[in-house]
């Protein structure tokens, strides 16, 4: 921003609060748009138990999968700086991930259970 | 411009987007097919439920609203015409626009029905089919961008656009962005069969909310992807901000007609879609990105 001496960084993510603390005010709006419309009563059971979700394995994989996707993005920022040594390093780490992936799979950690 | 009248033009660029893409998805829709999920949320009247939770049922639909907004600060729309050139950019966008899914999975459980309770299991393991693939997707463009900033991906492609490049990374950002934006075949957190879901616990100001969040979401994919692979405001003749509406909604477009001609598919179905055949396409992509800048061929260095 031209004419402040405060940071690029200060003044970026202030901008990116700015923008976070107007989309609260549209949603207090919203609400205030609303106060006289006619309102309705649901009685549904209450469903706050213990539930049995079929996809336990993909989220115990995917923890690992998603940190080692971010290693990723720098190394991707540099690559075509550094050239075929971060290639080649990259060779390992993408066989390391398709070597646990099919491990996985092969121990049946890719089903709906 | 004052910061506050350009983070207001970010806020107006993304009603006026949703508002835009709820009226062309109402073109796709099918007589007998599922609707859309910013289709079925009942505007004309609020709802108490029994059992919800004072805080997080309302507070879903301001979080996914929120993210959708705050991804919008990054999306170039022409020279000068961008909220803000955050230095990580792509990075942020993938982290903000998860937010949604936060929103639902707040209000899903907040609103203590079996329906809403279910569609808050279902959008989480949505949430672990879709984020390997696109995050692969988009290192691919990173690589040859040798930058996470919307602004440098868009200059890298002033010679050649990323889809010619890349083509097993764009179509692994459109399933993907399908997925991400619950449109047909992926919209098992939002069907009919469970009432909607969240949308069936939502109304009135809620439900404005989630129409808001739920059109944004698909906007903003679609702009993404623009940017990643399009070129984004790039083009002849036209200014910025018009190559910038076309490619979007034309990709758009596209999405909701390859997704419409598929049958839908169950959560199951679509994670081992994802681990099975996306995420190995996705590791192979980026060998392939990187052998082919290797090889010499993409953006030269700037």
């Amino acid at each position: 921003m031209p004419g402040t001496s405060t940071s690029p960084i200060l003044s970026d993510y202030g901008f990116v609060a700015l923008v976070l603390v107007m989309t609260f005010g549209l949603a207090l709006i919203a609400a205030g748009l609303f106060l006289r419309a006619p309102r309705q009563w649901i009685s549904a059971p209450p469903a706050w138990a213990q539930f049995r979700f079929g996809f336990v394995n993909y989220a115990l994989i995917f923890l690992a999968f998603d940190m080692e996707m971010i290693f990723m993005y720098p190394w991707a920022v540099v690559f075509a700086d550094i050239g075929i040594s971060a290639f080649l390093d990259m060779l390992v780490f993408i066989a390391l991930l398709g070597a646990g992936i099919t491990y996985a799979w092969g121990m049946g950690g890719l089903e709906w259970e | 411009m004052g910061v506050i009248a350009t983070s207001a033009t970010v806020l107006a660029a993304l009603g006026v987007g949703a508002a835009l893409t709820w009226a062309l998805e109402r073109l796709f829709l099918q007589p007998r097919g599922e609707p859309g999920p910013a289709h079925t949320a009942d505007l004309g009247r609020n709802l108490d439920i029994a059992n919800s939770d004072r805080w997080l049922l309302p507070a879903g639909p301001v979080v996914a609203l929120a993210g959708v907004a705050l991804a919008m600060v990054v999306v170039p729309f022409g020279p000068d015409l961008i909220g803000r050139d955050l230095g990580i950019g792509v990075f942020y966008v993938i982290v903000v626009i998860d937010f949604v899914v936060l929103g639902v999975a707040l209000a899903g459980w907040g609103a203590d029905t079996p329906d809403s309770v279910e569609a808050c299991y279902r959008i989480i393991a949505q949430l672990i089919a879709y984020v390997v693939p696109l995050g692969l997707a988009y290192v691919g463009v990173i690589m040859m961008a040798r930058s996470l900033s919307t602004v440098a991906i868009v200059e890298a492609q002033s010679g050649l656009w990323f889809v010619v490049l890349q083509p097993i990374g764009f179509v692994l950002y459109l399933v993907t962005g399908l997925m991400q934006s619950y449109r047909a075949p992926f919209l098992e957190p939002f069907a009919v069969s469970i009432g909607g879901g969240v949308l069936g616990a939502s109304g009135g100001w809620s439900a404005l909310l989630w129409r808001i969040a739920l059109a944004g979401v698909l906007f903003l994919v679609a702009a993404i992807c623009a940017v990643l692979y399009l070129g984004g405001p790039n083009g002849p003749l036209l200014p910025g901000w018009a190559w910038m509406v076309v490619k979007t909604y034309g990709l758009m477009a596209l999405m909701l007609w390859l997704g419409r001609a598929v049958r839908p598919l169950s959560t199951a179905r679509m994670l081992e879609l994802s681990w099975k055949i996306l995420i190995p396409l996705g590791l192979l992509n980026v060998l392939l990105v990187g052998g082919i800048i290797l090889l010499g061929i993409g953006p030269s260095r700037p």
